[in-house]
């Protein structure tokens, strides 16, 4: 009986013990996972999560998209707009103990300019010259006024690095990156985990919540799901929008959403080649966008929990163009379209990734288009065929899912200027080209939306593009995890996120 | 002309096999199952009450009903003509796939096991190499590498199922070649083609047929894997394993889409299992 009963003690020590190490964890699980852990070189959206816990940036976003202080405490423009002086915060230092510094900033930036394989080159190639007023002052000085500027240092082009350590680790930074973010690097398993330990030195380390933080690698979000009802995770990224009910029905579980930045298009190929019918005629492409009910789109894929649009911007941006509103399904009018264009029953093969989400939406637009007369054909790739195929522009119609900026510039202009880098369908505007152009020096924002409204108006019309929807972001959590909120970057900021009590 | 007659009493009649398969329960249990198969895939759009690909986006994923005795999928299509009209694809993808392999690995069976020497060799060891491989992978490999759909589906599993006959073949034919029959045959001036075709093919032919039962079970199997992975019938058209794939994101929610193409998957397997096994051991019941 008394070894009995020493046992269940010891027992229930060790579980007391357990459970305050475990409470000391916070366990993410993650759809993909990341890419390069070098803010120059990362292109993941998963990589941008771990990224916020891991590196700062000069300036953030909050929930309303507006810019507000991180590094940068204070900044404003010259008179003509070419000069952006930022004050930086004093007491921060990276992971390593290098302290951070205007010194530091310019070595950033001009790391991300140079580094061979640095995907930062475009977005920050209008700051010509980075200058050190003092140690906590920068000016960067630009040819032309440039109004993304901000919102391109929200992310990772604002992202420092220690200068030091960068330069020591040559190539291999990517392996054991060091930022000055409220966690520091301690492991990384190739699809298996990315694990995190809190850095104490931190500007604001009374807003960090735990000793560690571990990204798990889950690609199924049922399995997510399971593994959070089980307690096995505290936070789970991308719930799947059919599963949002058992989220919200689970008293151990949290729900936080937002809608986001992201759109979901069916990119169409403008070469005579790859797009034939749908490249040559107008109305063909009008004939389909009329052929599709995107709000059934939305309720049938989506549970309706997502937003049926028909720009490329999110109705959550200032600029998204009220003018013109999404039309309604008109099949009658899609099939006078199509006899109009004199092509019979149009024959289209529409490429995607082969995910369950893309997978429905592309039967879904087969179904809808099918009753308007065009003969879909579909054609599911495997991932990275799938991009393979659509970084050459060898595709007709493609489902594309672009994660979305809080500036309209990276957006638009990447997709749709004649030498934007997203541009595979070969479109090319002169006229949208000046407008995306003007609109990007313009800082007024008025007159800026104005541009954008211009430009909404030639995409619609042209339709290089049949934009479907807007997802939203849903994250489910433990309820005792506190303090999470969910912008629309859909990016999962860990910094005040506690354990309950 | 003896020797022939000692031929064919060697495999029993078709007469007597149906007699011992009737005999044995398990055999005739999974003919039954088969044949129901066979009828459902063969008179779908008869038994179906709906077409397999038409969505009606008013009743997506609905509990079983009246109107939809197995309920409704994601895209609001009957799961009931959807698992009628996947039939089609499992059995023509087990059917096509066991030809291909049959018609590729008895000739080379027969061929490496009667002349033997440097082309046995040759064929023996590619064998070794291809079941060296674990069949669903090779399976795998040969769809991603031909691309997805339900014909690069087919040859893939035929290819890998391939092997398994060619050392069935090659074993049996090792074992008759030396047999009197031949050698009379082979004394009396016939030439190696008129012997395989007309002495050494009717003995092997029985244990092909065995295991042509058993690998459409494989076959069916398979299918529904790559089906499931996406490498075999490509959307809207109906496939067990890809329904499986969607369903799997609503088991909670929408169970009924999962089992019910489960269920077909399960039973149709284990239907050509009994067979096989049946079949097997109604050709090896001794006199």
């Amino acid at each position: 009986m008394r070894i009995g009963r020493r046992l269940s003690v010891a027992a229930a020590v060790m579980l007391a013990a357990m459970s305050s190490v475990s409470a000391a964890t916070l366990k993410v699980g993650m759809q993909d996972d990341p890419d390069a852990l070098d803010p120059a070189l990362g292109g993941t959206y998963a990589g941008r999560i771990v990224f916020d816990a891991l590196c700062d940036k000069l300036v953030d976003i909050d929930a309303n998209l507006k810019i507000v202080p991180q590094l940068a405490t204070e900044w404003s423009w010259n008179d003509d707009n070419t000069e952006l002086t930022l004050k930086l915060r004093e007491g921060v230092v990276f992971h390593d103990g290098t302290p951070f510094d205007a010194n530091a900033v310019k070595a950033n930036i001009e790391r991300m300019q140079t580094l061979g394989e640095s995907k930062r080159k475009s977005q920050l190639s209008p700051i010509k010259t980075v200058e050190v007023v003092d140690d906590f002052t920068v000016i960067f000085k630009l040819d032309a006024p440039f109004a993304p500027l901000l919102s391109v240092l929200s992310d990772r082009a604002g992202m420092m690095v220690s200068p030091d350590a960068a330069k020591a680790a040559g190539d291999n930074f990517a392996a054991a990156p060091v930022c000055s973010g409220p966690y520091r690097f301690a492991e990384r398993k190739a699809r298996d985990l990315i694990a995190l330990d809190r850095f104490a030195d931190y500007w604001n380390a009374d807003e960090i919540g735990y000793d560690r933080i571990e990204y798990l690698i889950l690609p199924d979000s049922t399995v997510r799901l399971s593994r959070l009802q089980a307690g096995d995770l505290d936070v789970a990224e991308r719930v799947a929008p059919t599963d949002i009910q058992a989220v919200e029905d689970n008293a151990d579980l949290a729900l936080y959403s937002s809608a986001g930045l992201g759109v979901s298009h069916l990119f169409i190929n403008q070469s005579e080649e790859k797009g034939e019918d749908l490249a040559a005629s107008k109305e063909l492409r009008q004939a389909l966008e009329l052929s599709l009910d995107r709000t059934a789109i939305n309720q049938v894929a989506f549970n309706g929990a997502f937003t049926a649009d028909n720009q490329m911007l999110t109705p959550l941006s200032s600029y998204h163009s009220k003018a013109y509103p999404m039309p309604e399904r008109d099949v009658e009018k899609a099939k006078e379209l199509i006899a109009e264009s004199g092509v019979e029953s149009p024959a289209i093969e529409i490429t995607y990734e082969n995910s369950l989400t893309d997978g429905r939406v592309a039967q879904i637009i087969q179904a809808m288009a099918g009753e308007a007369g065009f003969k879909v054909e579909l054609l599911p790739l495997e991932t990275s065929s799938a991009i393979e195929r659509y970084l050459a522009g060898n595709f007709q119609l493609y489902i594309g899912n672009w994660s979305g900026r809080a500036d309209p510039d990276p957006t638009l202009n990447t997709f749709f200027s004649t030498e934007g880098s997203q541009n595979l369908v070969g479109y090319e505007s002169s006229e949208l080209d000046s407008v995306l152009n003007e609109a990007r020096s313009e800082v007024d924002e008025t007159e800026r939306a104005a541009l954008y409204e211009k430009a909404a108006g030639i995409l619609l019309e042209d339709l290089p593009t049949i934009p479907l929807y807007h997802p939203s972001w849903f994250y489910g959590a433990r309820a005792d995890v506190d303090g999470i909120s969910i912008y629309p970057d859909g990016i999962l900021r860990v910094t005040g996120v506690m354990p309950k009590n | 002309m003896s020797t022939v007659a000692e031929t064919a009493q060697k495999s029993p009649s078709t007469r007597s096999l149906a007699a011992r398969l009737i005999r044995q329960r398990s055999a005739l249990i999974g003919l039954v199952i088969v044949l129901f198969f066979v009828f459902l895939a063969l008179f779908a759009p008869l038994i179906a009450p709906y077409d397999p690909v038409a969505s009606d986006w008013l009743t997506v994923r609905q509990p079983p009903s009246a109107a939809h005795w197995m309920g409704t999928d994601d895209l609001g299509r009957d799961v009931l003509s959807r698992v009628i009209y996947g039939s089609q694809a499992s059995l023509l993808a087990g059917t096509i796939a066991v030809s291909i392999a049959i018609l590729a690995g008895l000739p080379l069976g027969l061929i490496a096991g009667y002349f033997g020497g440097w082309i046995d060799t040759v064929i023996s060891r590619c064998t070794d190499a291809l079941l060296a491989c674990p069949f669903l992978v090779l399976a795998i490999a040969l769809a991603a590498f031909l691309g997805a759909s339900l014909q690069n589906a087919m040859i893939a599993i035929g290819i890998s199922a391939m092997p398994i006959f060619i050392r069935l073949v090659r074993g049996q034919v090792l074992s008759i070649k030396n047999e009197d029959f031949v050698t009379a045959a082979r004394g009396q001036g016939m030439r190696d083609g008129p012997i395989i075709v007309s002495h050494i093919l009717p003995n092997v032919v029985t244990p092909v047929v065995v295991q042509a039962t058993i690998t459409m079970a494989v076959a069916i199997l398979a299918e529904a894997s790559l089906a499931f992975l996406g490498l075999g019938q490509k959307p809207p058209a109906a496939s067990w394993g890809s329904m499986l794939d969607v369903a799997r994101q609503f088991m909670t929610n929408a169970p009924w889409m999962s089992i019910w193409p489960g269920l077909a998957i399960v039973t149709i397997v284990l239907g050509f299992n009994l067979l096989g096994d049946g079949l097997n051991d109604a050709l090896n019941e001794k006199d």
